[in-house]
C-alpha cells in the first residue's frame, strides 16, 4: 500500500488507541502490530509526527519500579481532529468500499 | 543485525536527515529492544521486525509544504492592498453611478407626474396644450420605467461584482500562506430566468412605449401649434 496513504490511516489508529487511555510507544507499537502487518519501527515516527502537530503529548512516569517510561497522551486537539478524521474516513472507506462492490455491475 | 548496529545505522541516518532530538528518538527505539529482550527475543529478531534504519529514519523527516511562505506571503498582501485601493474606488465609482440613475429616475417621474396633474413650479415646466403634456407625460413614466429596469440589472451586477472580487480577495491571500481556496464567483450574475424574462418584458415595453409616445407627441405638437418647430410658436426656452 502507499505509505503516505498508510501512515495517514496509522496516525488514526495511533489517536484511537490514545483516546482510550495514554500508553507508552512501546504499547502501542505491540498493539497496532497484531492487527496490522507493519514494521515496528514505524510507529514512533507516526508519535514524534503527532506530537509536533500538538495532537498528543508526553509525560515521563515511573510506574512498577522500572525506570521512566514515556507516556503518550491525546490533547483536547488531539481529539477533535480524531473524531474529524474517523468521521472523514469512516465516511470514505464507506464509499470506497461501495464503489468496489459494485465493479460487476456493468456486466450483469 | 544487533542492537548496536541497528541505533548506530539509525542514528548516522537521522543525523543524514537533519532530525533534531536524536537522544529522544534513539531512546524509543533502546526502550522497544529492552521490552522485546524481556520477552525473550534475540537482537536480530526484534531489529529485523523493527525495519530498516534507513528506512525509518526517513520517516521522521516531517513533509514540508510550509516553506518560504512568509516572504511571498507579505508581497501578496502589499499587492492586495493595492488592489483593493483601485477596486474600491472603482465600485465606489459605480455605486455614485447607481445614485445619479437613481436620481434620474425619479426626476423623469416627478416630471410625468407635474405634466399629467397640469402642476409647474416656478414656471419650470414649459406650457403646452393639455393633450401634448399628457403624451408627454406618458414618455417620462416610460424613460423612468426603463431607467428603473437599468438601475436594477446595474444593482444587481455591481452587487455580483462586489461578491466576484471579495472572493477572489480572500483566496489570494488563503493561496499565499498556502491554506485551502474556495472556488471562484463568476463576474456576471447568475439570475434566474423568471427575473430575466420580467426585466426583458419591462425593458422592451417601456421602450415601445417611449418612441411611440415621443414620435406621436412630436407629431401632434407639431399640428396643434402649425409649426415643426413648435417650441418657439409656445414660447419655450424664452425668458
Amino acid at each position: 500500500m502507499n505509505t503516505q496513504y498508510k501512515k495517514g490511516v496509522l496516525e488514526l489508529c495511533v489517536m484511537s488507541i490514545l483516546k482510550r487511555r495514554d500508553c507508552y510507544g512501546y504499547e502501542i507499537s505491540e498493539y497496532l502490530s497484531k492487527y496490522i502487518d507493519i514494521a515496528d519501527g514505524t510507529v514512533y515516527p507516526i508519535l514524534r509526527k503527532l506530537k509536533s502537530d500538538g495532537l498528543v503529548t508526553t509525560y515521563l512516569s515511573e510506574d512498577s519500579g522500572g525506570p521512566p517510561r514515556k507516556y503518550y497522551s491525546l490533547t483536547a486537539l488531539g481529539l477533535k481532529t480524531y473524531e474529524a478524521d474517523k468521521k472523514e474516513y469512516l465516511s470514505f472507506a464507506k464509499t470506497i468500499e461501495a464503489l468496489l462492490e459494485d465493479e460487476d455491475y456493468d456486466k450483469e | 543485525m544487533t542492537k548496536n548496529e541497528f541505533l548506530l545505522q539509525l542514528k548516522n541516518e537521522l543525523k543524514k536527515n537533519n532530525i533534531s532530538d536524536l537522544d529522544d528518538i534513539l531512546s524509543e527505539y533502546e526502550q522497544h529492544f529492552a521490552f522485546k529482550l524481556a520477552d525473550g527475543y534475540s537482537e536480530e529478531e526484534i531489529a529485523a521486525k523493527l525495519g530498516d534504519p534507513t528506512e525509518l529514519a526517513s520517516q521522521f523527516i516531517p513533509n514540508a509544504p510550509e516553506k518560504k511562505h512568509g516572504g511571498r506571503k507579505l508581497v501578496t498582501v502589499i499587492g492586495m492592498v493595492f488592489a483593493d485601493l483601485f477596486a474600491g474606488a472603482f465600485f465606489l465609482m459605480l455605486f455614485i453611478f447607481a445614485v445619479v440613475m437613481g436620481i434620474v429616475t425619479v426626476a423623469a417621474a416627478i416630471i410625468g407626474i407635474c405634466l399629467l396633474g397640469g402642476f409647474s413650479f416656478n414656471n419650470i415646466i414649459p406650457g403646452m396644450p393639455y393633450l401634448c403634456a399628457f403624451i408627454f407625460s406618458i414618455s417620462f413614466f416610460a424613460f423612468a420605467l426603463l431607467s428603473t429596469a437599468a438601475c436594477l440589472y446595474f444593482v444587481v451586477f455591481t452587487r455580483q461584482l462586489i461578491r466576484s472580487y471579495k472572493r477572489f480577495h480572500i483566496n489570494v491571500l488563503a493561496g499565499s500562506s498556502g491554506k485551502a481556496t474556495l472556488p471562484s464567483l463568476p463576474v456576471y450574475p447568475l439570475l434566474s430566468h423568471k427575473f430575466k424574462r420580467r426585466l426583458r418584458m419591462l425593458v422592451l415595453s417601456s421602450l415601445t412605449v417611449l418612441a411611440v409616445s415621443l414620435v406621436s407627441g412630436y407629431i401632434i405638437s407639431a399640428i396643434t401649434a402649425g409649426n415643426l418647430e413648435f417650441w418657439h410658436v409656445w414660447g419655450w426656452f424664452v425668458k
